[in-house]
């Protein structure tokens, strides 16, 4: 049967509007399209990632004087390994974190437990969303006066009668990794509560009511059954706020500087001190390697783990 | 085991009546249905005797004793969710296991309870498979094996067939059944599948807007339905209901003339079940709508003046469309209700 051929109603009158041609694209453009549609992510990536990524690792491969590029090989690579500053400073990485985010992360938790059934939550979800909303810098700025130049955290402290004259939060080693860590904590927590406010407000609502008929308690529900089914939201919340302690930087520069005695100096402040006060470009770059594949290694083991063990 | 009595409970939500000045007496080890269309009210019923819900009003008594302001975890009543609202993170076997540790049953008994439960219903093969690797039908097994494990004095059951296909809820009907005879526990099991209601119940509880509409047995609601609520949710394809008036002894509508009790006049509807009525006669003068052979019966549907009347026909009927029929009332089971709604019933 042709296809453009008048059709034909129901009624047998044939009506006369024909069909219009069938638009055809040119073969070249048919193959080229999916590449077209692809191109602005990949230029995005390329510039923004790719790029830095790969001049990094050939930068790390040099010692490098502004532009008088020395090849090094691997030199760069072993001096950090043997450099007491980096294994400091991947400790302190190490330390500030672990404990930052084991509160951001209980906190969080409690929060969310608390709040998730609030129905007036969508209200005031706002509240705890500030200070994520704040700029970075401005938040770390805000803290260095409460802590340091403004005091006023002595001063509230001294009110309350619990300390006497002014802390110097710089004087030891853990007062001043706390005030990072408060900091911290201050600013980020709500992205957590967030997201497991979101996993628990998604949770099925017959399954919280049938551990209610089987006998268990609030508590024990939460623990028992929300907890382990929010497993894996939980684990990429924390690995993607694991990424980002990890490189903890705006903080320790603002506030702290790395004092008293580097003993806040994380790995993203010693790249930058490396780099940018030093002018190892070659070496910093070599610190960033190091710290990627770390990172990499470490986040795909956590979430790997986790969903498999999730999924048994 | 025990009782459950309802005095007039309510559920208001705002200005909104969920159930409206309930009461009901729900005999041991009775098994009864709460049935009616969605937003009946009958989840919400159901929802109060958990304690999920407080009532706004009334009365809940489970076993001789008040259990209104009672929490859920401290009333024993089990419950079958729609959804089996098994815990995903939880083996079957720890899943059964869960309302024993909650409750606080000795360790010791565990693994021999849980076996038996899960051997009451066919699955002890599957324990230690996690919910999501089991079928819809053996996941709402294992709901039922949580359900019995404990012993409650209440089961309560919540749509538990209505996410089975056809074949699988007609085996799961029998099983809970035949179960809920062998525990003899109480059971008060929700649905708005009249077959469910008809194959499961010791008694019927219809419900309608919040309110009951008739309590009886499954014979009592169908042969004797209270209002032309009832009589038209009861019974595939439901009663005919024909709006007529009826005079001296006669009910007549546009092509359909019926005998009636002198006792019945002024504005009436006739209702009539599709297997009371019978081609030839002359209660019916109308043309053949359509034919529907099911294989074991033949569904006659006729148009007489603007109102469809169904008919169950003998199973070799056939007819063309727009072919005039007439049709026969079996005069025994004609049932008449008022402009309210309400039968209309004789002083006798």
């Amino acid at each position: 049967m042709r296809t453009d051929a008048p059709s034909v109603s129901a009624n047998g009158v044939a009506t006369a509007t024909p069909k219009p041609a069938p638009r055809r694209r040119s073969p070249a453009l048919r193959k080229a399209f999916p590449y077209l549609l692809l191109a602005p992510a990949l230029v995005y990536l390329l510039v923004i990632t790719l790029y830095p990524g790969i001049f990094a690792i050939y930068q790390s491969l040099f010692v490098v004087k502004f532009l008088n590029w020395e090849w090094a090989g691997l030199g760069n690579y072993s001096s950090i390994l043997q450099d007491r500053e980096f294994w400091a400073a991947l400790g302190n990485t190490a330390l500030i974190g672990a404990i930052s985010l084991s509160l951001q992360t209980g906190i969080a938790l409690a929060i969310a437990y608390f709040a998730y059934r609030d129905p007036f939550i969508r209200g005031w979800r706002i509240v705890y969303l500030m200070p994520m909303l704040f700029m970075p810098s401005a938040v770390a700025f805000i803290w260095k006066l409460a802590f340091n130049d403004g005091r006023v955290i002595s001063d509230l402290l001294g009110r309350l009668g619990l300390i006497e004259g002014n802390m110097d939060w710089l004087g030891s080693i853990p007062l001043a990794r706390m005030t990072l860590i408060v900091a911290d904590v201050w600013q980020w927590t709500p992205f957590l509560f967030i997201i497991f406010v979101a996993a628990l407000q998604g949770q099925d609502q017959e399954i919280e009511e049938a551990a209610r008929l089987d006998g268990a308690s609030w508590p024990s529900i939460f623990w028992n059954i929300s907890l382990p089914m929010m497993r894996p939201v939980i684990v990429v919340a924390i690995t993607l706020r694991g990424i980002d302690i990890t490189t903890m930087f705006t903080n320790v520069f603002v506030m702290t500087q790395g004092t008293p005695g580097g003993a806040t100096e994380t790995m993203s402040y010693f790249i930058y001190r490396q780099g940018f006060r030093m002018f190892n470009f070659g070496y910093a770059s070599a610190a960033s390697v190091l710290m990627l594949v770390l990172t990499v290694i470490i986040a795909q083991t956590v979430v790997k783990r986790a969903f498999h063990s999730g999924k048994k | 085991m025990a009782s459950i009595h309802l005095q007039n409970i309510e559920k208001r939500y705002g200005g909104f009546v969920g159930v409206q000045n309930m009461s009901l007496e729900i005999a041991d080890e009775e098994f009864l249905v709460l049935l009616g269309p969605s937003g009946c009210g009958k989840t919400t019923t159901m929802r109060m005797i958990a304690g999920l819900e407080l009532p706004t009003g009334g009365k809940i008594v489970i076993g001789g004793e008040e259990m209104t302001e009672i929490d859920a975890r401290d009333r024993d009543v089990a419950m079958v969710f729609q959804g089996y609202a098994l815990y995903p993170n939880m083996s079957i076997y720890e899943n059964i296991r869960f309302p024993l540790r909650m409750r606080g049953v000795p360790a010791s008994e565990h693994d021999a309870r849980i076996r038996q439960a899960a051997d009451m219903v066919e699955l002890g093969g599957f324990l230690d498979r996690k919910p999501g690797a089991l079928s819809g039908g053996q996941r709402q097994r294992a709901a039922l094996a949580r359900a019995v494990v404990r012993q409650p004095q209440v089961f309560l059951m919540d749509e538990p067939l209505s996410n089975l296909d056809a074949k699988l809820r007609q085996s799961m009907r029998v099983q809970i059944k035949h179960m809920q005879r062998q525990l003899k526990v109480t059971t008060v099991y929700v649905t708005h599948d009249q077959i469910e209601a008809m194959t499961l119940a010791d008694r019927i509880v219809i419900m309608n807007k919040g309110a009951i509409q008739q309590v009886g047995t499954p014979d009592q609601i169908y042969s004797d339905p209270a209002n032309t609520f009832v009589a038209g949710f009861i019974g595939s394809p439901p009663m005919n209901l024909i709006e007529g008036t009826a005079q001296n002894g006669t009910f007549v509508a546009p092509g359909v003339t019926a005998p009636c009790p002198e006792y019945v006049r002024g504005k009436v509807t006739l209702g009539v079940r599709p297997e009371d009525c019978h081609v030839g006669g002359d209660n019916v003068q109308g043309m053949v709508y359509g034919v529907e052979p099911t294989g074991d019966t033949t569904y006659l549907t006729v148009l007489a003046g603007t109102k469809k009347i169904e008919v169950k026909a003998a199973r070799e009927y056939r007819s063309d469309i727009d072919v005039p029929v007439a049709i026969h009332f079996d005069p025994a089971h004609l049932y008449f209700f008022g402009e309210d709604g309400q039968r209309i019933r004789g002083a006798a």
